[in-house]
């Protein structure tokens, strides 16, 4: 009988084909991050200067004088601060009582689908949304109108991250607590937030980070001035929407600034993700193993 | 570990407070900017604007130039472009829009107010390298060919255009496919109605559109007065011609018809030479005639503000026209 | 609250008192009150939102009918005409090259992670690939605008008028790099980490015993991958690409920034395209100035709307229920 089989088979052959092109797939997409970054560096760097971190657009600056772009950046920060601060306070809850309360009930899997919708949605359909809303009640494009929307934004962006590191908590520490004692909502506000307090705040700094960058919903809501503004009444400047104008005009300087300004708003967002990892490392100090 | 917490929720919070009550301190809020002109000999409020993206730079240098003779006025100003600059003066929602198009009589009768503040064109445009450059040079190319060109579609080849049928490359027509007070202006100069009645492929933006024309020698296309020209030089930008007008239709390009530097083209639109449109008065809206603070700031514009608009690319108004809208202001 | 109950904890834990009992389980049933109230909020924006679109589309879906709107092609709304097909078909031009360019290497990268990939390279993948999802979507416009329509332009686009020049689908009939293909390019790397991450996940649903089994029995690791697990998941990877093509149909920023922006019926992937999100992005300004020019836009919302709900809510169920299985 024979048994011996050739070594190198077809299907060997296939094997090791199939294992380089996958290789070479992850290296492009791999590449293709060092392109991106590496383009936005070249373009940007050379227009980057302190002046664009640190002055407001004087006048002119449109058209390749005096300024920067702090009033986009300052604008954008309070977008994302408010807006991550207000959908916190709806997220936290969903995501600690679809935990500590259902489990795995009906009603949770129909608040998980919704929010996965949710998730689905545009930003650009909740910009239009909060336009609606704005024109309904007679607001003006302003601050608070950007938050709002943003925080719809982010809303399930968060609880949806949120979820899914919570729901892999082991339920040990849950029975051993409830064992104790302990009503529910102690178990949520003591053990669960503690034991996943990494989890969640990378959560809340992913949507923050998504919140600094989002252009479509604060395009309709937020409008765009060349001051910081100084209440949430305010129209506010933010910096995706500083690249997108920038970018439009028919002046070379102010084009090369709009790359500067994209340069600027990749590094924010890259902070924040470096950050809340580095955070989150930090904090598992506290989390029981 | 929830004492940390604790504390930058606190931080936060505390931060918020601080910005919001910093806000309501001092300054106005952007509603009425009708404010102190009467009572105080300095004037101070806030004047929210927006509107054509075509006037936005230089109203930013307005408002800065403004603010330094009254330090307690505060701008806001926005694009959008003139569609939103109307809407959001119709709807109350900004003090002055800025319209890059002359307004419609229905938004008259809405209430709206304007006056004229400065000028600015918008020229055609073909590649330095366009075979028949010279001849068209020499000629200039009448109205009824722009027509034929970019309405009819009559026109298909450059030989067309300069009566020489033997060449036969065809014309690539461009047009903004965005929504631009230059495409509208050159639509009705060249018999449409408005900037959809263009044919030609839609480039979208005016960078674009100069790209565009630098890159195809049988290009032709149009754009405002200070993307052509390189203006701290004056000159045109390099591999761009504009195609004379032939304004009189007498076959040849005169001088006055001819721009290849910017202050050619400037005197051309500011003595009326240049047709209009494309030439076109761009201008400021309110809502009901101006007061207080708005009136101050628009008859500065059209008095030592118009110092500022040169530099900018923007036509000065000649000083009859200057008496006419500081006139409208008066009534 | 009796006193025997009231411990004076002071000494032993730094407070006062400890709530009693019934106290303690009075605040458990408020919370879960409140709770449930802010659960509701998810479920009910789905609907708010739809609402509040249709009401303000309502005026354009009552002026005209639904067929002549959405087969319409012209786009005049300064004569009242409101013709949407071309800004539907540019939506599915971009959306099918997005995800056509994006799914086989995604598919590839997600089985090489899942499968074969040391722990080493899946922890330098993780990082790669979340920075990429967390990259705005206007810094892509931007890298497009300057890395991919030159390449369009000068590489692709010779390259296809050379080899292609007769197939009308790959023809070239402007003279720009802004199109269909340069968006689609774009868009595949914007969903290229969900669609890996969702097909890794739904691979990793599959339990090892299966994996083991085969290559018992001397399979390849490769022939094992596609006669035993892929089959397994194949509803999950559909689903994965049905949620990546709903993340592309909704792109705004980065797709106007690169897709030309001209209301033409595509032929070509190098045609420019007007997808609908970016006609409601660029137009927002001039909403209020024509009559039913909003109506028009936020109905346009509204469909964009409708679609990604279909593909988001099945593709969602197809998922949940696998990733329940592990």
């Amino acid at each position: 009988m024979k048994f011996q089989k050739k070594h190198f088979e077809r299907r060997h052959i296939v094997e090791l084909v199939i294992k380089t092109i996958m290789r070479l797939a992850l290296f492009i997409v791999a590449g293709t991050l060092g392109l991106i970054l590496w383009t936005i560096i070249s373009r940007g760097l050379p227009s980057l200067s302190w002046e664009m971190v640190s002055q407001v657009p004087k006048g002119g600056y449109y058209m390749g004088k005096d300024g920067g772009i702090l009033n986009a950046i300052i604008g954008s920060a309070y977008l994302a601060t408010g807006g991550t601060l207000l959908a916190m306070i709806l997220s936290v809850p969903i995501a600690l009582y679809l935990k500590a309360y259902l489990g795995k009930s009906r009603w949770g899997d129909y608040v998980r689908l919704s929010l996965d919708v949710l998730w689905g949605i545009p930003s650009i359909v909740y910009g239009a949304f909060g336009f609606a809303l704005m024109v309904l009640l007679g607001m003006r494009a302003s601050l608070l109108a950007g938050i709002i929307v943003l925080a719809l934004v982010e809303l399930p962006i968060m609880t949806r991250a949120m979820d899914e590191v919570i729901r892999r908590m082991p339920s040990d520490l849950e029975h051993a607590a409830l064992a104790l004692g302990s009503t529910k909502f102690e178990v949520a506000i003591n053990i669960i937030t503690r034991q996943m307090l990494p989890g969640i705040i990378t959560a809340i700094l992913l949507a923050f980070g998504r919140g600094i960058g989002d252009a479509a919903s604060v395009l309709f809501t937020a409008g765009y001035t060349d001051r910081i503004p100084t209440s949430l009444m305010n129209p506010t400047a933010s910096l995706p929407l500083a690249v997108f104008f920038q970018l439009g005009s028919p002046y070379p300087e102010v084009r090369e600034r709009g790359y500067a300004a994209a340069l600027i708003l990749t590094i924010a967002v890259l902070l924040v993700s470096f950050g809340s990892r580095w955070l989150a490392a930090r904090l598992n100090r506290y989390t029981i193993k | 570990m929830r004492k940390q917490t604790l504390t930058w929720l606190s931080l936060f919070l505390v931060m918020a407070v601080t910005l919001s009550a910093c806000g309501t301190a001092g300054s106005a809020e952007s509603t009425s900017a009708e404010s102190e002109a009467g009572a105080s000999s300095e004037l101070s409020g806030t004047l929210s604007i927006s509107g054509a993206f075509a006037l936005y730079p230089m109203m930013t240098i307005w408002a800065e130039e403004f603010t330094k003779l009254h330090p307690d006025v505060q701008f806001d100003v926005q694009g959008g472009g003139a569609g939103k600059g109307m809407t959001d003066t119709i709807a109350g929602a900004v003090d002055i829009g800025m319209i890059s198009r002359s307004i419609k009589p229905e938004e008259e009768s809405q209430g709206i107010f304007w006056v004229s503040v400065t000028k600015d064109a918008v020229f055609p445009i073909i590649n330095a390298e366009n075979p028949v450059a010279e001849k068209l040079m020499a000629q200039g190319i009448t109205q009824e060919i722009y027509n034929k060109i970019y309405i009819t579609g009559e026109i298909t080849t450059w030989g067309e255009v300069v009566g020489d049928p033997s060449i036969t490359d065809k014309i690539n027509v461009f047009t903004r496919s965005d929504a631009s007070g230059a495409a509208e202006q050159w639509a009705k100069y060249t018999g449409g109605e408005a900037q959809e009645d263009l044919l030609g492929i839609g480039v979208n933006g005016e960078p674009a559109m100069l790209d565009t024309i630098l890159k195809d020698p049988l290009g032709i296309g149009f754009g405002n007065l200070n993307s052509i020209f390189d203006l701290s030089g004056g000159n045109l930008v390099p591999g761009i011609l504009i195609p004379p007008i032939d304004i009189n239709e007498n076959g040849t390009a005169d001088a006055g018809e001819v721009y290849t530097v910017k202050e050619d083209a400037f005197g051309a639109v500011a003595n009326g030479t240049y047709p209009s449109p494309p030439a076109r008065f761009e201008n400021l809206a309110t809502l009901g005639k101006p007061e207080g603070l708005e009136l101050e700031f628009i008859k500065w514009i059209l008095t030592d503000g118009q110092q500022y608009l040169e530099a900018a690319g923007f036509v000065p108004l000649t000083p009859e026209q200057q008496a006419e809208s500081l006139a409208k202001l008066e009534q | 609250m009796s006193d025997i109950q009231l411990n004076n904890t002071l000494k032993t834990e730094g407070r006062l008192s400890r709530p009693s009992t019934p106290s303690r389980a009075r605040t458990d049933r408020a919370a879960q009150r409140t709770f449930f109230i802010i659960t509701l909020v998810p479920v009910a924006l789905i609907l708010i939102v739809a609402v509040a679109l249709v009401v303000r589309a309502y005026p354009i879906l009552n002026s005209y009918n639904l067929s002549d709107l959405l087969l319409g092609e012209t786009w005049r709304p300064n004569n009242g005409e409101f013709g949407f097909r071309p800004f539907i078909l540019g939506t599915l031009w971009v959306t099918t090259v997005g995800v056509l360019l994006a799914v086989p290497p995604c598919l590839l990268v997600s089985v090489y992670l899942a499968e074969y990939a040391h722990n080493r390279t899946r922890t330098i993948a993780k990082p790669i690939l979340d920075v990429l999802a967390a990259i705005p979507p206007v810094v892509y416009g931007v890298w497009g605008l300057l890395s991919i329509v030159p390449f369009v332009d000068d590489v692709l686009a010779p390259l296809s008028e050379r080899w292609f020049g007769s197939v009308s689908i790959f023809s070239v009939t402007q003279p720009t790099g802004f199109g269909i293909l340069a968006g689609g390019i774009v868009l595949a790397v914007m969903i290229s980490p969900l669609i890996i991450s969702v097909i890794f996940e739904v691979l990793s649903t599959v339990p090892n015993d299966l994996r083991h089994a085969s290559l018992a029995v001397g399979a390849t690791k490769w022939q094992t991958i596609r006669t035993v697990v892929l089959p397994q998941v194949l509803p999950g990877i559909v689903a994965a690409i049905v949620l990546g093509a709903s993340r592309a149909l909704g792109e705004t920023i980065a797709v106007l920034m690169v897709v030309g922006n001209v209301p033409n019926i595509p032929t070509s992937v190098f045609d420019t395209a007007y997808p609908l999100p970016a006609l409601i992005a660029n137009n927002y300004g001039e909403m209020m100035s024509i009559p039913l020019y909003d109506a028009a836009l936020l109905g346009a919302a509204l469909v964009l709307l409708v679609v990604i709900l279909i593909f988001n809510i099945l593709s969602t169920l197809v998922l949940q229920r696998f990733l329940r299985r592990s």
